[in-house]
């Protein structure tokens, strides 16, 4: 049996922002610890990260960002472009470590070694543009990870489901004039949250018009306002559109503990949501996942989340098995 | 703001003798809804909007039968139009705008010469600018006694968290005696300040309450 790939680097906690940040190293642990405590890192296939290399991170980046980013780094700055994306002498190693680690684990799919994987990477991506550091986020992991897959592997195409309780500005500008990229978010209203983007009315630009699908959903709505949409916007787009893999931007930020939303979901709906997510996999996409971390930032709710959230992963490959036997 | 920061310069205009088959095109081509109407001496005399046309040219006219209507733009143009100084403010050509339920106002200098043209669609942008939507960014709700200086305190909060404000939006509430702010933060990190603020004992208000 295939097993479910796992990308996990302590390295990946280098990348250090303020007391006052809500998006620290101990959010990693606090997902390790969940995952491992469970029992479940025996039953995972483990990926460590790597250094990207640059060709891929530019497919989605303008050169002259790349440096000045790196720049800022190697300069010991403390923020990069806006006071909210707070930077160390290690951050830009640490994007591309993530990003490498994401390019091995979309290899590993490929390869046919494993069937899906969560990447437990910092820092986070899908606020990020081609030129613009946004919301946390230096480089568009799930964009380069997309990137890649039309350019080494060959796919034509890429569905992303992005269920972070933020709409992923930078993911759904990179590909909103690509109709070979189908870009799905559900989150809270832009009226309300940030980054002000997502309105039900975005459907993406020129040839990729129709390749985006926003979901916006007013605060305190909770389970049963998603559940809805998922069924009658998600599920019906990725049927029509058919992807061959399916990439995920995972926040766990619509938790009704994490202060950063006020989305109001439950523990369970996060699996459910999944569950949907696995099922149009399974139908459409030869059970090709890659689930890539965004957002959550309740210390206390990640373990039980992360934990969840891979054990369906883990599980859906079990059941398949069944299934065949 | 002024006007002239909100208007379109380039402005394209017609003649009283342009036919109103050619003023359809000129629009449909500019994707516009304004035409002034100008003398030989740039003096601004109409206006024709596409409503205008619309009247005149009932819709279910074939193409050549369109070509033979002759009316020409003095037949249908409003006469004198309303029109603003590009030193007017954006508040001045909206409440002109509302008083008169127009779309747009031909610009002129004080010689009734044309300078530019102000429509909804550029008053909306200035709107959006305003709002400071066009910039990633959270909405914060708060409820606040009506004093003097209870703005500050909150100003004095956030620029200690080094956050920027795209805009600031004070409203009735319910009670007597309070007002609601909204304050878009150019910010994803809320968390803390939202802490400090509920300490101070601000109450932070519940979106939904307050728009349903």
């Amino acid at each position: 049996m295939k097993k479910t790939g796992f990308l996990f680097d302590k390295r990946f906690m280098l990348h250090k922002t303020s007391s006052f940040h809500p998006e620290i190293p101990k959010r990693l642990s606090a997902i390790y610890q969940g995952i491992e405590q469970s029992g479940l890192i025996p039953e995972l296939f483990l990926i460590k990260g790597e250094k990207a290399e640059l060709k891929w991170i530019e497919t989605v980046h303008d050169k002259n960002y790349i440096k000045n980013f790196k720049d800022a780094c190697f300069k010991s700055k403390e923020t990069f472009q806006s006071p909210d994306n707070q930077i160390c002498t290690d951050s830009y190693e640490t994007a591309l470590l993530a990003v490498g680690g994401i390019i091995k684990t979309i290899d590993l799919i490929m390869q046919n070694n494993i069937n899906n994987a969560f990447c437990a990477v910092r820092p986070p991506g899908h606020h990020a543009e081609k030129a613009k550091a946004i919301g946390f986020c230096y480089f568009n992991n799930i964009a380069i990870a997309a990137k890649y897959l039309q350019i080494k592997w060959n796919i034509k195409n890429i569905g992303i489901i992005d269920f972070d309780v933020h709409h992923g500005n930078g993911t759904q500008n990179i590909f909103e004039r690509d109709p070979t990229v189908f870009y799905y978010s559900i989150h809270e209203h832009p009226s309300f949250a940030f980054p002000g983007t997502g309105r039900e009315f975005e459907y993406g630009e020129e040839k990729g018009y129709g390749f985006t699908l926003n979901s916006p959903v007013l605060p305190g709505q909770g389970d049963s306002k998603y559940m809805e949409l998922i069924k009658n916007d998600m599920v019906p787009g990725f049927e029509r559109f058919k992807p061959e893999i399916i990439l995920v931007s995972t926040g766990f930020d619509a938790h009704m503990d994490d202060e950063m939303s006020d989305i109001m979901l439950s523990t369970k709906c996060f699996s459910w949501i999944m569950e949907q997510i696995i099922k149009i996999a399974d139908k459409y996409s030869n059970s090709r996942l890659v689930s890539i971390l965004e957002g959550g930032y309740c210390l206390k709710r990640l373990p039980e989340l992360a934990k969840n959230h891979v054990s369906i992963m883990i599980n859906c490959a079990k059941d398949r098995i069944k299934d065949k036997v | 703001m002024f006007i002239k920061k909100a208007m379109t310069s380039k402005v394209i205009s017609i003649d009283i003798e342009t036919e109103i088959i050619k003023a359809h095109e000129i629009m449909t081509k500019n994707n516009i809804r304004h035409l002034p109407v100008l003398d030989k001496d740039n003096k601004v005399i109409g206006m024709v909007t596409d409503r205008d046309i619309r009247s005149a040219m009932p819709f279910n006219l074939s193409k050549k039968e369109k070509q033979n209507i002759k009316f020409k733009a003095k037949d249908i143009m409003t006469e004198n139009p309303y029109t603003i100084s590009s030193l007017a403010t954006i508040q001045d050509a909206l409440l002109l705008i509302q008083k008169n339920k127009i779309g747009g106002l031909p610009v002129v200098d004080e010689n009734n010469k044309l300078k530019g043209i102000v429509s909804v669609r550029d008053l909306l942008s200035s709107f959006i600018n305003v709002l400071g939507i066009g910039e990633p960014g959270t909405l914060l709700g708060l409820v606040l006694e009506e004093k003097i200086g209870q703005l500050k305190k909150i100003v004095d909060v956030i620029t200690e968290f080094k956050i920027s404000m795209g805009s600031v939006l004070v409203a009735r509430y319910q009670e007597e005696n309070k007002r609601v702010v909204f304050i878009y933060l150019l910010t994803n990190n809320v968390i803390p300040l939202k802490k400090k603020l509920k300490v101070m004992g601000y109450t932070l208000i519940d979106p939904i309450s307050w728009y349903i």
